[in-house]
């Protein structure tokens, strides 16, 4: 492009200008840590997840037994297919474990606190956007296991009464039939489009409540660097997996086709979705089980509320509750990971009761008397 | 004289290891020469293989998302495919091509499981990727047919099993000594049909992995080399700000 | 702000070729892994060999006999192969192709070096109907070519238009000769 063209564009369509003016040149505070990258992380791995997916979509048959054969089609035939599937897997891998770091250290750093409640509130929505997206794709799959735990949810929404029945039915059409893996596949990629207007809501949000720094740096180049080497890391941790762990997290047995007269030893999800389905699976009836996963969700959303540090920073007992809120989700997961027991569902039952004490309980007593100090 | 010896040693040497490498004992310890991170297949192995897997495995199983033109992975010729293709009668009587899928020996699961007293042969395209250790599976559970103890009672048409879960399975032993020849002249005792038999069917669950893993090896490598310039680039850029 | 200033210009003092580089090895680093990461998602967009084997389908024209023609499929159409006599030939070498509704010579209708195989789409131009004759026992109108049992339109062996309310010839498929024996349409 000559100069003259540029400035042609540019009077007519100041891109650049703007551009230096709105992002290169804006005020960063300085001392930023590098999980302060996991925004943009999260926002390029979505592009990522969007990018693969159409390319996979251009493949994907939307029904019963021929969904499964067209994603052997898609490994097997199409060119270089099998990266592009490994890509969209781990890629939903990468944005679930960025995610939920994220939301692991707005708990530990009191970053949902005053005035930040509505930017924790979009990080929730968000989070619970991407795992209903997340159901959806793993139901995509059409595997011996994502088969028979859609079949089960579709079944189970379907002799729901009222409204809770009838938001099941928009959404899978009725129990499993034909046209519900075409529905699961339009959503699937309709809602993800949907977490793009969140992330955008939740910078917005985030923007307005930031503190002003005292000591700043301008985007460009310090930001960009600093960026670089959280993308180059991360990348790097997803090619290792793509390369050499291509199903970590999942369920082995949901590589082979879905049979209809066979069910299961162990209807396992892959692990993202891992502490839903453990809160799910603690009741037994599917009324109890969506109670406890909104339940789960709803004490979440109310954190900013039962918190009752008044401005101060959290202290060292909070944060050790923190961590084992951490524990106690990872050991709830992995209860539930080798299928239902005794011994499972005894301790489900302990972890998720230590779940809800930590929310109600613990923590404003923590933070009420951390503040008092 | 020095160089006379060390030039016989050297000699000696490499003709011990392309013996090593033409009679590669996979069977003790039992190993498989695609396992582990840097590890790809065995073609020779894999060749074998797939000749048991047709003149055995085939009459019973399918292997849908499998296509004949894929068998060049393997080391054959496209006109060896093309041969072994020609030589496979369809359904409706017909020479198989190329493009043709592997034949399901029938026509639905429902025929299949009549014929077999309602024990479906499962389909061997994904059978060792959604089968945990699956390439050791195969090898077991075709070398695990053992005399049922005296206090088993194995159900009609059912075989005492060692490696299949419940140790009862419908499948009758499919390996015995010499019921291939193979070309290369490797012994074809039942224990090496199913080591053979084993690569193939990884294989088939993972065509793609010797790519995988050779892409896989670069990808990291120069994302290791692109970190380090990002940090390099990064505290050279900050160097004077905190 | 003003810390930046200083510290961006000391550096430039310090060692500016230094520090170009390595900033222009970072983003060409940068750039390679992007491109490396998109490659497999633009190339998997290519048409499979799946995809191809049937789009680009390989016939065997051999086995056909003289004066029959051989019918098969291709992308949803039926397209007849047919092999000529040299009656027919002869019939047809030599007409004036102006005295013809839609005027083709016999050269435009075969290809070079394999003159005795006519490769047409098998359906009528006027009424869209299939048309007969393509072996001897079929009707085949006066012309020993082909008819249509729709509107009674008449075609001469290589597939122009004779008669009837039909004006068009018949459309030449896309194809090549691999061989003596071998088509590859497409």
């Amino acid at each position: 492009m000559s100069d003259q063209t540029k400035s042609w564009l540019e009077t007519r369509l100041p891109l650049a200008s703007s551009m230096q003016s709105c992002i290169w040149n804006m005020k960063m505070a300085v001392e930023k840590p590098y999980l302060a990258a996991l925004g943009s992380l999260i926002t390029a791995t979505l592009i990522f997840l969007t990018l693969s997916g159409f390319v996979l979509s251009l493949f994907y048959v939307a029904a019963p037994g021929a969904a499964f054969d067209s994603i052997q089609f898609i490994s097997r035939n199409v060119d270089n297919g099998w990266l592009v599937r490994s890509f969209h897997a781990t890629g939903a891998t990468m944005l679930f474990a960025a995610t939920y770091l994220v939301v692991f250290r707005t708990l530990l750093t009191g970053g949902y606190r005053a005035p930040n409640e509505l930017t924790w509130i979009l990080k929730l929505v968000f989070l619970g956007l991407v795992l209903i997206i997340g159901y959806f794709g793993y139901a995509m799959a059409d595997g011996a296991v994502s088969y028979w735990s859609l079949h089960e949810t579709t079944v189970a929404g379907a002799r729901l009464t009222s409204f809770p029945g009838a938001i099941s039915n928009w959404v899978f059409g009725g129990p499993a039939g034909p046209g519900t893996l075409g529905r699961v596949a339009v959503l699937h990629s309709a809602l993800a489009l949907l977490g793009f207007g969140v992330l955008a809501l939740h910078l917005a949000a985030k923007r307005a409540v930031a503190p002003v720094p005292t000591k700043t740096v301008t985007l460009h180049p310090y930001y960009t660097s600093h960026h670089f080497v959280a993308f180059a890391v991360f990348a790097l941790i997803f090619a290792v997996l793509v390369f050499f762990a291509p199903h970590w997290g999942e369920n082995q047995l949901n590589l082979a086709a879905a049979n209809p007269l066979v069910v299961p030893a162990v209807l396992t999800p892959p692990w993202y979705l891992l502490p839903v389905s453990a809160f799910a699976a603690a009741s037994s009836s599917p009324l109890g089980s969506i109670f406890l996963v909104l339940a789960g969700f709803a004490v979440l959303f109310a954190a900013p509320w039962l918190d009752q540090s008044k401005g101060t920073k959290p202290g060292l007992f909070y944060k050790i509750l923190v961590a084992v809120l951490a524990l106690d989700v990872f050991g709830l997961c992995m209860a539930q990971a080798d299928g239902p027991s005794m011994l499972s569902s005894i301790l489900s039952t302990i972890f998720i009761g230590w779940y809800f004490l930590h929310f109600l309980v613990l923590s404003p007593l923590a933070t009420a008397m951390e503040s008092k100090k | 004289m020095k160089f006379g010896i060390s030039a016989a040693a050297l000699l000696a040497a490499s003709l011990a290891f392309s013996n090593a490498a033409k009679a590669e004992d996979t069977l003790s310890p039992l190993h498989w020469q695609s396992q582990g991170n840097f590890g790809s297949y065995d073609k020779a192995a894999l060749q074998r293989g797939f000749l048991v897997y047709q003149t055995v495995c085939a009459s019973c199983h399918s292997a849908n998302a499998l296509h004949y033109r894929d068998l060049t992975a393997l080391g054959f010729s496209p006109d060896q495919v093309a041969a072994i293709a020609s030589n496979v009668k369809l359904a409706d009587g017909s020479q198989a091509s190329m493009d043709d899928n592997f034949k399901n020996p029938f026509p639905d699961s429902q025929v299949a499981a009549k014929a077999f007293g309602g024990a479906i042969p499962p389909d061997l395209s994904t059978l060792v990727a959604a089968h945990p250790r699956g390439t050791q599976y195969i090898y077991s559970l075709l070398t695990g047919y053992q005399a049922a103890p005296s206090d088993v009672n194995v159900m009609a048409n059912h075989y005492y099993n060692v490696a299949y879960p419940g140790n009862q399975i419908a499948m009758p032993a499919p390996l015995k000594d010499d019921m291939v020849t193979y070309a290369d002249g490797t012994k074809a005792t039942t224990a090496q049909e199913a080591s053979d038999v084993a690569a193939f069917l990884t294989w088939a669950s993972h065509p793609n992995l010797d790519a995988r893993k050779q892409i896989g090896l670069r990808a990291v490598i120069f994302l290791i080399f692109l970190s380090v310039l990002a940090i390099a680039n990064k505290r050279k850029i900050w160097s004077g700000v905190v | 702000m003003a810390n930046t200033a200083t510290h961006t210009a000391s550096d430039e003092v310090e060692a500016p070729a230094k520090r170009d580089f390595l900033k222009i090895l970072t983003v060409s680093a940068g750039a390679v892994a992007l491109g490396a990461t998109a490659w497999p998602l633009i190339d998997a967009m290519n048409p499979t060999v799946s995809e191809l084997a049937v789009a680009k389908p390989i016939v065997n024209v051999g086995g056909i006999a003289p004066n029959t023609a051989l019918r098969i499929m291709w992308l949803g159409q039926p397209i007849y192969i047919r092999k000529l006599t040299p009656q027919q030939i002869a019939d047809n070498q030599f007409i004036v192709p102006d005295t013809l509704p839609d005027p083709a010579s016999y050269t435009d209708r075969v290809k070079p070096g394999y003159e005795t195989f006519v490769v047409v789409v098998g359906l009528n131009t006027g009424i869209s109907c299939e048309l007969l004759g393509n072996s001897p026992s079929d009707a085949r109108g006066p012309f020993d070519g082909w008819s249509c049992p729709c509107d009674g339109s008449i075609y001469d062996p290589l597939g122009r238009v004779r008669s009837g309310p039909a004006r068009k010839n018949l459309a030449i498929p896309r194809f090549t000769f691999l061989n003596d024996t071998q088509i590859q349409f497409g």
